[in-house]
């Protein structure tokens, strides 16, 4: 079995624009709920060594990381990393008091991140017509998880950025799945693309 | 069937529906309500029955009514969203129950759009963690506490080096003292029996010359010729002073030889009576040849201060104060050393007007290790040796100073009668 992951141009177009898609669904959801506009980047598909994973998310210095795995049709983890700058502004928008204790700027990180990457997985399942869950959202440092160690070659990552207007918070959701998943998910693909 | 299981579940199952009242509640809320709402709660709003975290419980049912999409909250964020005791009332050290809560989107024909909220009883979990995190709490500090001790260890042993390396440097300057006295001893000795030869040969030569005119004309000649190809006339003027200063010079090597010896060989046999105004005057001399910009002044009230001390310590204290002074000056300054005494207390002050302390370090002068000096250069031992020294006589040692102005060290001894020690 090949490690490398490949997905052709009509896959690939295809699924940049269900990512499209179900980001703005994501997007819109929060919009919604917190009452304010929100902006999304075009998303990035690629396929990345753990190392390479680990140098994505590891990008930004003054931000929090969460991870939330989710099960079903297709396997995955999904990373947030949430930018520190902005984030008083954004729990008050979610009806947070300030000042924030400790427990709150986890909470509203965690409560974030659940929402974004709910949304997304959810606007991607139900236009595949996948069934799948998402557990529960953890706090986690990647300076302290190294990937190096980690027991696979390669990952599919969906990669998207979501800035909130009012203030300069910012936020990464990135979606890793496993192989047995993209294969899954490139089948089903072929099969909408008929 | 399903209504046992869901009854028996160890996970609590709230439904609400989009009113946030209640609509079903499983045995493992009911068992753990107020008994008085246990037959009464369908229909009740959730905020009613657990007031105590309804802001939140309703921003998270809004949050998944709105998204559709499931909600969670984690005991280590929000430890007891619902009232509920411990799982072990008895034995356990906690007495609320830490919960993972999570609410999920679901729909029934009945009631149209519902939240359910299961909820996990993670006691144990939590305290284990807690207690983990604890535990690695309370090794990072032992760890954090070795650390220092390591390093302190470290700092005595290279405190105890640098002493080693001042008793043996001492023991030196002492030996070499003595034997450089021994030379200074007969050359001395013959620069004043030159003296005297010299004298001798000068008055020999003069009669010479004045009796040359007396004899014959090839021998006056002779004689005059002798005198003036030898430049008799610059050596007559010359070789005293020469001698006379090289006398001096004798003297000053002996009086620094001096000196060294008696710093350095310091009968640390305990306490003894000391002549501070002396030791003072040793210790300027002493500093100054090493320190040649400063110029040093030393006053003493009465002349003649004689005080009931370790001379060793607090040698090695004023000195040590005495070289800062010293080394605070670097174009064109003063160190000034004021000694006054009366029959309780006796007060050294050493005045520089040198570089001066910043404020913000003045507090930590007397800390050991700590330094100003260029890393290699100074150990950051002096004052503290001092003080403690200092104390050792039971008295004080204080300092003020004004950047760029200068530093006051004072030390204040009380006198101590031999008679009590």
């Amino acid at each position: 079995m090949s490690s490398t992951i490949s997905l052709n141009e009509d896959q690939r177009d295809a699924l940049q624009e269900l990512m499209n898609i179900s980001m703005g669904q994501a997007a819109n959801s929060l919009a919604h709920l917190i009452e304010t506009k929100i902006g999304i980047s075009i998303p990035k598909i690629s396929a990345v060594t753990p190392s390479e994973l680990f140098s994505l998310i590891n990008r930004s210095e003054n931000a929090y990381y969460t991870r939330q795995s989710f099960l079903g049709d297709i396997q995955g983890e999904v990373m947030a990393v949430v930018s520190e700058s902005g984030l008083t502004e954004v729990a008050s928008l979610l009806e947070y008091e300030a000042p924030l204790s400790k427990s709150d700027v986890e909470e509203t990180i965690l409560e974030l991140s659940n929402i974004l990457a709910g949304a997304c997985l959810a606007g991607l399942s139900n236009q595949l017509q996948l069934a799948t869950n998402l557990n529960m959202p953890t706090l986690f440092s990647p300076n302290k998880a190294s990937f190096v160690e980690l027991n696979w070659q390669h990952s599919l990552v969906m990669e998207v950025q979501f800035d909130i207007e009012l203030s300069s918070f910012s936020m990464r959701v990135v979606f890793c799945l496993d192989r047995t998943s993209l294969i899954k998910l490139t089948d089903t693909i072929d099969e909408l693309l008929g | 069937m399903f209504q046992q299981l869901v009854g028996k579940l160890p996970v609590g199952i709230c439904v609400v529906d989009e009113n946030y009242n209640i609509v079903f509640l499983n045995d493992f809320f009911i068992d753990r309500m107020e008994s008085d709402h246990r037959s009464d709660y369908t229909d009740k709003p959730i905020s009613e029955l657990f007031p105590e975290q309804a802001k939140f419980l309703r921003r998270r049912i809004k949050s998944v009514f709105v998204l559709q999409h499931p909600s969670f909250s984690y005991w280590e964020q929000r430890p007891h969203i619902f009232p509920f005791k411990s799982s072990r009332p008895i034995t356990g050290e906690e007495t609320q129950m830490y919960q993972n809560m999570e609410i999920v989107p679901i729909t029934s024909p009945e009631h149209g759009k519902l939240a359910c909220i299961f909820l996990q009883d993670v006691t144990a979990q939590a305290s284990y963690f807690i207690a983990q995190q604890e535990l690695s709490l309370a090794l990072k500090r032992e760890h954090e506490e070795q650390l220092k001790l390591i390093k302190k260890l470290d700092s005595a042993q290279s405190q105890l080096i640098q002493a080693e390396k001042m008793a043996s440097t001492g023991q030196l300057a002492a030996g070499i003292a003595h034997e450089i006295n021994n030379p200074i001893g007969f050359v001395t000795a013959n620069l004043n029996t030159l003296k005297d030869y010299t004298e001798s040969l000068i008055s020999i030569c003069e009669s010479v010359a004045e009796k040359a005119a007396q004899t014959d004309e090839k021998c006056q000649i002779f004689i005059n010729d002798l005198l003036e190809s030898n430049h008799f006339e610059l050596l007559k003027e010359d070789m005293t002073p020469l001698l006379n200063e090289s006398r001096e010079g004798l003297e000053r090597v002996r009086d620094i030889v001096e000196n060294l010896k008696r710093f350095a060989i310091e009968e640390s046999s305990g306490w003894q009576l000391m002549d501070l105004s002396e030791t003072m005057l040793q210790m300027i001399e002493l500093v100054s040849v090493q320190y040649k910009i400063p110029t040093y002044k030393l006053s003493c009230q009465p002349e003649c201060v004689k005080i009931f001390c370790e001379p060793g310590g607090l040698k090695q204290a004023l000195m040590n104060m005495l070289i800062n002074a010293a080394q605070s000056i670097d174009k064109k300054g003063i160190v000034k050393v004021n000694v006054t005494a009366n029959e309780q207390s006796v007060q050294i002050k050493i005045i520089d007007s040198g570089s001066g302390i910043e404020e913000h370090i003045i507090k930590k002068v007397f800390d050991p290790f700590f330094t100003t000096k260029p890393e290699g250069l100074g150990q950051g031992l002096g004052l503290s040796v001092a003080y403690t020294a200092i104390e050792k006589h039971q008295g004080t040692i204080s300092v003020s100073s004004k950047p760029g102005v200068g530093s006051v060290f004072e030390v204040n001894l009380p006198v101590i009668d031999p008679e009590e020690e």
